[in-house]
């Protein structure tokens, strides 16, 4: 009786490994076909608004502010916040350290086509642990800031 | 039973993993992207292909050089560095007048280039207005059009543009140029005279990139100057459609109407060709509802407006960018019977965005779908 509970747990044990296998792989191949297409621009969004607020458009290589951040007083700066030279855009996220919001800094790169979250504050600091996308949308929460890529068919505008 | 699942299991993940690394043949191309910011104001973007990184690199390297080049020799913002191999660039021979300056052959070349596009535009092309060219620059620069803030230019500020524009007159023969014993040789006549290449050098240093890959036999390539000029040779990702790009062309209402507008009007399937447009939707500032831009006639010494856009496929990106230029300040009957004495002599075809919102062609083999 004992062995044939053994034999059972190490089946057990088995289907568990080769489903974590299966489904991990899936992940991956997924994650690698589904966002492999060149992204032709990349639109970052804050709070609930449909309009994005910023667009980077890796075609032309131009970044397009729709509109400034609205930012409560005692804040210095416009947001978005654009420095080509270090090719980055910086957003105030809503998540507050000491009553204080914290700054999104995401990083373009107009020849790989991508974006990266440098830096953020936030619980779990899951955007900026995502690493450099060049498709998936990178989601940043409590700071209501994400980023949605989108592709189309063309190479190139003129 | 455990080797059967031992077996499952090992296939299971070798063929779920072999998914995530692509097996390439040793002599299947690469295709290599790289940029440049520096150089004429412009963000530049190549993609080439080779088996090779470091002949990538090479390539990648000879193109930027093409670039530097063309841009220190045509700026006319800034006088050559110190340390330059240059003689004279366009800055300094606008800054003497009436002197004979030495230059050095590759701009003599650009300026011979540019009297030929004057005359074979009946003047309609001319590098020699830059004074008047500024002051629409700085009008337009001033009053940026932004749909966030849709202000117009100061009635002010427009008359006083116009009163500096009495003053600088349009010079019947602006500059002279030669060579003698293999140096060249460039002379102004006029203070009235400031030479601006802006709307050839950037198309001459593309050209030159391209006929670079060419020597090189380079079959897959792509040379982007900004977002007004793109010099092609074939689509490597799109070999099974003959390599073809597939081409968008800007819609040039987007500006002034973000939310509404498309980014862009309709597609275009070329290969192997230069597609330059130029047009009055990418700076740009409103007086009285018009739009007003560096894109001068040398004859009214005005913006015209009769187009948004005028775009231009054909093989050379210099003379497109010269052509599109001149072509943007015709009337629309002087443009047509431009067009019907040299498309076929030059080989180019034309699609032209009215200010009424109709579009004319000008195409013999190029696929144009109209998407609005």
């Amino acid at each position: 009786m004992q062995a044939s509970d053994k034999t059972q747990n190490k089946r057990d044990l088995l289907l568990v490994v080769l489903l974590f296998i299966i489904l991990g792989s899936a992940f991956l191949v997924f994650r690698m076909v589904a966002f492999t297409a060149d992204a032709s621009r990349a639109h970052i969004y804050y709070g609930i608004a449909s309009e994005p607020i910023v667009t980077i458009d890796f075609i032309k290589g131009d970044i397009i502010t729709h509109y400034r951040q609205p930012v409560p007083e005692g804040y210095e700066n416009i947001y978005p916040l654009i420095d080509e030279d270090a090719q980055t855009i910086t957003l105030l996220g809503d998540f507050a350290v000491g009553g204080t919001r914290q700054l999104v800094i995401i990083r373009y790169d107009f020849i790989r086509r991508s974006v990266q979250v440098i830096e953020e504050q936030s619980p779990n600091n899951i955007c900026s642990r995502e690493g450099e996308s060049t498709g998936w949308p990178l989601i940043c929460l409590p700071n209501r800031v994400r980023i949605e890529f989108e592709s189309t068919d063309e190479d190139f505008i003129v | 039973m455990r080797k059967i699942m031992f077996i499952i299991i090992t296939l299971a993940s070798v063929l779920a993993l072999s998914g995530c690394r692509t097996i390439q043949p040793e002599d299947e191309l690469t295709i290599y992207h790289y940029a440049f910011y520096d150089y004429m104001d412009t963000f530049i973007s190549i993609t080439l292909t080779s088996t090779d990184e470091q002949e990538a690199l090479a390539h990648r390297n000879a193109i930027e050089d093409i670039f530097s080049l063309y841009h220190h020799i045509s700026t006319s913002y800034e006088p050559l560095p110190e340390d330059s191999p240059y003689q004279n660039n366009i800055y300094a021979v606008n800054q003497q007048p009436g002197t004979t300056l030495e230059i050095d052959v590759e701009l003599y070349d650009v300026l011979v280039k540019a009297q030929h596009y004057h005359d074979l535009t009946d003047g309609y092309f001319d590098v020699s207005i830059g004074k008047i060219v500024d002051v629409w620059k700085t009008l337009a620069q001033d009053f940026k059009f932004s749909h966030q803030d849709p202000v117009e230019i100061l009635k002010s500020a427009f008359d006083t543009a116009m009163d500096a524009l009495d003053l600088i007159e349009v010079v019947e023969d602006p500059f002279d140029i030669w060579q003698e014993d293999g140096r060249y040789y460039v002379k102004i006549n006029s203070e009235h005279v400031k030479i601006d290449l802006g709307a050839i050098s950037k198309g001459v240093a593309a050209q030159k990139a391209c006929d670079y890959l060419r020597e090189q036999e380079m079959t897959y390539f792509s040379i982007s100057a900004g977002s007004s000029s793109i010099t092609l040779g074939q689509n490597y990702r799109r070999q099974d459609e003959e390599g073809v790009y597939y081409v968008s062309l800007a819609n040039p209402l987007r500006p002034e109407n973000p939310r509404d507008e498309p980014t862009t009007y309709g597609m275009i399937y070329v290969k192997d060709t230069g597609v330059t447009t130029s047009g009055n939707h990418e700076q740009f500032a409103l007086y009285e509802g018009l739009r007003y831009h560096h894109i001068v006639s040398p004859f009214t010494k005005q913006p015209t407006h009769e187009y948004h856009t005028v775009t231009i496929i054909g093989d050379d990106a210099g003379l497109l960018d010269a052509i599109s230029t001149a072509l943007f300040s015709m009337s629309p009957s002087v443009f047509d019977d431009w067009m019907e004495t040299h498309q076929e002599t030059l080989g180019i075809e034309v699609i032209r965005y009215n200010v009424d919102g109709t579009i004319s062609t000008f195409l013999t083999n190029t696929v144009f779908e109209e998407r609005r």
